[in-house]
């Protein structure tokens, strides 16, 4: 064991080791600003649908939509924040989520919207966009808590 | 027990930042490193370089329109060679009986 540090150094170096990895699984995560802007884009496009008028939806559409693909673009390629999460770290389980999160998101979305279009309800992209929104909203940070706890289980010296 | 192998490069502290930060992304910006290690631009280059000679980190340097942009990632051999590291560690502290400090 010649040259290698005593326990105390090798607990100090691990210890700083799973802070470094926490500081960057913290940076990489999805900002808090993200769902609610993603919502709002998703109200427009729905507000424009429901509006019926050509140049609202001339307008609104393709500005919501260059935003939400331009913002979650930048999210899933790390260009917002100057890194990629690894996907060592994020896991199936982590994929599991993100797609098990989407999926309900846009289901609960488009289920709403042609069942209040069914049902003849005023407005029903508006009120369906609405409801994915507040889903988004409230949903987002929920499913950051559980990646960011997916990935500090994966990290260097995690619980694995 | 897990293969384990005590890295001296890696060990100095301000490597063994940078390698872990490296060991939690698939790639980061030069910028990102300097900004989470708290190094200033020419001691992470110093670092970066040390590392890349020995095979660790791979710098990729392009344009994003007119302006450059470096980033690094950890090759192969770097993130083996960090997890072994780990290994080497934490072999260090269970064979001393003592624990980690919960972060």
């Amino acid at each position: 064991m010649n040259g290698h540090p005593q326990p105390e150094e090798a607990a100090s170096a691990l210890a700083a080791i799973r802070r470094q990895q926490e500081q960057v699984i913290d940076a990489v995560l999805v900002p808090a600003w993200y769902w609610p802007a993603v919502g709002a884009a998703m109200v427009a496009i729905g507000a424009a649908v429901d509006s019926h008028r050509t140049v609202v939806l001339a307008v609104v559409i393709p500005v919501a939509v260059v935003a939400l693909v331009a913002m979650t673009g930048a999210m899933i390629f790390g260009a917002y924040r100057g890194a990629q999460v690894g996907s060592q770290l994020l896991s199936e389980r982590g994929a599991v989520y993100i797609v098990g999160f989407v999926w309900l998101v846009v289901g609960l979305t488009l289920g709403c919207a042609f069942g209040l279009r069914a049902a003849g309800t005023p407005w029903p992209a508006t009120i369906a966009t609405a409801l994915g929104g507040v889903a988004l909203a409230s949903g987002g940070p929920w499913l950051m808590r559980r990646l960011r706890a997916i990935m500090l289980r994966n990290r260097a010296g995690g619980t694995r | 027990m897990s293969p384990s192998r005590f890295d001296e490069l890696i060990h100095a502290p301000t490597r063994l930042a940078i390698v872990s930060l490296l060991a939690a992304v698939e790639w980061a910006d030069f910028k990102f490193i300097r900004d989470e290690v708290h190094l200033s631009d020419s001691a992470l280059s110093k670092q970066l370089t040390t590392l890349e000679e020995a095979g660790y980190v791979e710098i990729r340097k392009s344009f994003v329109g007119k302006r450059p942009r470096t980033s690094a990632r950890l090759s192969q051999t770097g993130r083996a060679a960090f997890d072994l590291h780990v290994a080497a560690l934490q072999e260090i502290v269970a064979r001393s009986g003592a624990t980690i400090r919960p972060s």
